[in-house]
C-alpha cells in the first residue's frame, strides 16, 4: 500500500517501517518470510483452483489430479455459464441479496450506532449489550423459526427477504464497529459543528459519516463477503432454481447430474465466486487508510 | 445593559457544584479574559456562555436577548476551541466557510465572505490545504478563521493558544490582540495564563474554585489584589508571602514583627483601625524588594542567598531568610553571589497586608 494518509505531512516518519535502536536487523527478515509463508499457504488452494479451472473438463476430472494443465480450454467456464437457468441469473440473484443486505446494513446500523455513541439515550449500555448478545446466538438457531415468519409474510424465496436474513446476522458486528467509529470522534468537533449550526442530522450526514469512512467500508465489506458467501440461509429460504444465489449453484454443480463430481465446473465457478471479492476489495483498499482523523484537534 | 450578561449562573455535574453563583457583564467591543487554575471552572463558564452546556441556575444575555435557552447557532456567537476541532476531511476553505453553508448562504456571498477572512489571517495560500497539511499556529488561524466568518458579536476562546509551542504562542498573541483592535467585537478568552490574560484583556475575570475572586484591569490586580488568590496567581515570579505579628497600627501604617527575624511597616488599605494584634500575612512581589547591606538601617531582613538566576535582563535571587526563603528580583545585574549574607529592603509602598481570611486589608 503506497497510498498514505494527509497526516504523513506531519509526520515524516510515516510509511517507513519504523527503526528502533538495537532491534536486531534479522528480525524483519523472520517476520518478513512468516509473512510470505502465509500468504503463501492462503493462496494456494486459489491458485489450484484457477489451474483447474483452465483444464479440460476432462482431465479436471482426471485421478490422480495433475498441477499443471496439459492444455489450456475454457470449456469449464463455457459449461458454468449455461448451467440451469445460467450464470448471469445467478450472479444478479448474489449481487442483488449482497446490495440490499449492504443498503440495509448501513441504513439501519449507522443511526443506530450515531445514536448509542452521541446520544444520551437511557439505558443505552444495557441495549448495546442485547443488540451483541445476537452475535452469540448460533445463527443455524435462529433459520428455522425466520423461515416460518418469513413464508407467512411472504418473504421466502424473495431476494428482499434472504437480504434481510443476511442483514439479521451482520447488524450486531456492523452496529459495533461503527458504535466504535463514532465514539472515537472527538467531542469538540461535533461542538464545533453544533455552534456552525448543524442540527444532528446535518452532523451526522456533513462531519460524522466523512470521518467514519473506514469503519463505513469495513461494514459494507464485511456484508458483501457475508451475504456473498452465505449458503444455508439461501439454502434453506430459495426453493425456486431462479433464486439460487452463487453458493447454491456452486453446490448443485459440484453435485453433477449423474453423480460425478464435475471438478472442472465447480472450479470454474469457485473463481468467478472469487472474483468480486476480489474486485470490492480492491475498489475499497484506498479507503483502508488511518488517520481520517489527523489535522482535527491538535 | 452591557453586551454579555450572565446573572447569577450556577452548574452542577451531578452533586458537584462547579460554578457557585457567577455575575459578570462584558462591555461591547472589550476583550475579557477569564482567568484561573485548571479545574477551576473556566470552560464550563465560557461553554455555558456559548451554549454548549446549559446552566443549572441563572440567566446568559447576549446582546441584550436572553439566550439562556437558545441554540448555540443562534446566539450570535462563536467559539474557537482549545484543540482547534478542524473538519479534517474539509480543505481549509470548507472549514471556514462550513456556517455559511449550513445557513444556506448564496454561494458567491460565502466565496468572498471567505477570501476575506483568509486575507485578514493571512490563510489566502492555504485555503486548498487539509487541516493534516498546516502548521499548528496555521491551524489555530483556520480556527478562528472559522469564528470570523459568522461575524459573530462576541468571540469566545478557549486557552486557544494552550498548544502551541512558546514562540508561537506570544507572536499569536500578538496577533490576536492586532486582531481585537482591527474588529472591536467583543472577546471573552479562558486561559490559564497570567501573562496571556494580563497582555491582552483590558478586564479580567479571576476564577477560584467556581467563584470571582477579583474582576479588574490587569494593573488593578496586579497593584491591589483584593485577596492572596490573586496576589499569588497573577506576576512572575510568584508573591513572596511572610508570616508576621501585627504590633502596633498607627493611622494606615500596619507595623508588623516577622517571624525569625526584623519588622516592616506596610501602609494598610484602610479598615485597620480595630484591627487587633495578631497572625497577619505580608505579601511582597520580587521586584519590590532590595537587596542592600545586611546591616543598614533600610534593611528589614537578612538572609543568605542559595541561588542566583541570571536572565540577562533581570536577576533573580532565592534568599534564605528567618521568615522563609524569600524570591528577589532586580532588573540590573547584581554582583551579589551564592553563599553571600545580604539584607533585603521591602518597598513598604508596594507590600500587602493579608488577614486571616486572606482578604487584604
Ligand atoms: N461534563 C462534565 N461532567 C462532570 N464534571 C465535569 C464536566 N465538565 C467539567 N467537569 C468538572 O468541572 C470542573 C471544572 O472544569 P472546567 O470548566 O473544564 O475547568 P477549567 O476549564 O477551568 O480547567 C472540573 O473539576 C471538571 O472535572
Ligand atoms: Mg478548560
Amino acid at each position: 500500500m503506497t497510498s498514505m494518509s494527509v497526516g504523513t505531512a506531519t509526520h515524516p516518519a510515516a510509511g517507513k517501517a519504523p527503526t528502533i535502536a538495537g532491534e536486531k536487523k534479522h528480525t524483519r527478515y523472520i517476520v518478513a518470510a512468516v509473512c510470505i509463508f502465509l500468504i503463501a499457504l492462503m493462496l494456494f488452494p486459489v491458485f489450484m483452483s484457477l489451474l483447474a479451472s483452465i483444464k479440460t473438463p476432462a482431465e479436471a476430472m482426471a485421478a490422480p489430479p495433475t498441477y499443471l494443465p496439459h492444455a489450456l480450454s475454457l470449456d469449464n467456464y463455457f459449461k458454468v455459464y449455461d448451467y440451469q437457468v445460467g450464470l448471469p441469473v445467478y450472479l444478479f440473484n448474489s449481487l442483488a441479496v449482497a446490495f440490499l443486505t449492504i443498503v440495509f446494513c448501513l441504513v439501519l446500523a449507522v443511526p443506530a450506532a450515531y445514536g448509542l455513541a452521541r446520544f444520551p439515550v437511557p439505558g443505552k449500555e444495557i441495549l448495546f449489550v442485547v443488540l451483541l448478545l445476537g452475535l452469540m446466538i448460533p445463527y443455524q438457531a435462529l433459520v428455522t423459526p425466520l423461515y416460518l415468519m418469513f413464508s407467512k409474510i411472504g418473504l421466502s424465496n424473495s431476494l428482499v427477504g434472504l437480504a434481510l436474513i443476511h442483514t439479521i446476522v451482520q447488524l450486531p458486528f456492523s452496529v459495533f464497529l461503527l458504535r466504535n467509529s463514532f465514539e472515537a470522534i472527538p467531542k469538540a468537533l461535533e461542538e464545533a459543528a453544533v455552534t456552525d449550526g448543524c442540527n444532528s442530522w446535518q452532523t451526522l450526514w456533513r462531519v460524522f459519516l466523512p470521518l467514519v469512512k473506514a469503519g463505513i467500508v469495513t461494514v459494507v465489506l464485511f456484508a458483501f463477503i457475508a451475504s456473498w458467501n452465505e449458503f444455508l440461509g439461501a439454502l434453506i429460504f430459495m426453493s425456486r432454481e431462479s433464486n439460487f444465489t452463487i453458493p447454491i449453484m456452486l453446490v448443485n454443480v459440484r453435485t453433477g447430474q449423474h453423480g460425478a463430481i464435475d471438478w472442472g465446473a465447480l472450479q470454474a465457478g469457485v473463481v468467478i465466486a472469487v472474483l468480486p471479492c476480489i474486485a470490492i476489495y480492491v475498489l475499497l483498499q484506498k479507503y483502508y487508510m488511518s488517520g481520517f482523523l489527523s489535522g482535527a484537534v491538535k | 445593559m452591557q453586551h454579555v450578561e450572565i446573572e447569577n449562573v450556577h452548574k452542577s455535574f451531578g452533586s458537584v457544584e462547579v460554578i457557585k453563583g457567577i455575575d459578570l457583564s462584558v462591555a461591547k467591543g472589550q476583550f475579557c479574559a477569564l482567568l484561573g487554575p485548571s479545574g477551576c471552572g473556566k470552560s464550563t463558564l465560557l461553554r455555558m456562555i456559548a451554549g454548549l452546556e446549559a446552566v443549572s441556575s441563572g440567566k446568559v444575555f447576549v446582546n441584550g436577548a436572553d439566550v439562556t435557552n437558545t441554540h448555540p447557532a443562534k446566539r450570535q456567537i462563536a467559539m474557537v476551541f482549545q484543540s482547534y476541532a478542524l473538519y479534517p476531511h474539509m480543505t481549509v476553505r470548507q472549514n471556514i466557510s462550513f456556517s455559511l453553508d449550513v445557513a444556506g448562504r448564496p454561494k458567491p456571498e460565502a466565496a468572498q465572505r471567505t477570501e476575506e477572512v483568509a486575507r485578514i489571517l493571512q490563510l489566502t495560500d492555504f485555503l486548498d490545504r487539509k487541516p493534516a497539511q498546516l502548521s499548528g499556529g496555521q491551524r489555530q488561524r483556520v480556527a478562528i478563521g472559522r469564528a470570523l466568518v459568522r461575524s459573530p458579536e462576541v468571540f469566545l476562546f478557549d486557552e486557544p493558544l494552550s498548544n502551541l509551542d512558546a514562540m508561537l504562542r506570544v507572536q499569536m498573541r500578538f496577533e490576536l490582540a492586532k486582531l481585537h483592535e482591527e474588529l472591536a467585537t467583543t472577546m471573552i478568552y479562558v486561559t490559564h495564563d497570567q501573562i496571556e490574560a494580563m497582555t491582552l484583556a483590558s478586564k479580567i475575570v479571576v476564577l477560584d474554585a467556581g467563584t470571582i475572586s477579583q474582576v479588574g484591569t490587569p494593573l488593578e490586580l496586579y497593584n491591589q489584589p483584593a485577596n492572596k488568590f490573586v496576589a499569588g496567581f497573577i506576576g512572575s515570579p510568584q508573591m513572596n508571602f511572610l508570616k508576621g505579628r501585627m504590633e502596633t497600627v498607627a493611622g494606615r501604617e500596619v507595623r508588623l514583627e516577622l517571624a525569625g527575624s526584623g519588622s516592616v511597616a506596610i501602609l494598610a488599605r484602610g479598615g485597620v483601625e480595630d484591627l487587633k494584634p495578631g497572625e497577619l500575612e505580608i505579601g511582597i512581589r520580587p521586584e519590590h524588594i532590595r537587596p542592600c547591606n545586611p546591616g543598614d538601617a533600610e534593611a528589614n531582613l537578612s538572609g543568605r542567598v542559595e541561588l542566583v538566576e541570571h536572565l540577562g535582563n533581570s536577576t533573580v535571587l532565592y534568599v534564605s531568610t528567618g521568615s522563609g526563603r524569600l524570591v528577589v528580583q532586580r532588573s540590573d545585574d547584581l554582583s551579589i553571589r551564592t553563599g553571600d549574607t545580604i539584607g533585603l529592603a521591602v518597598d513598604a509602598s508596594r507590600a500587602h497586608v493579608f488577614g486571616a481570611d486572606q482578604r487584604a486589608i
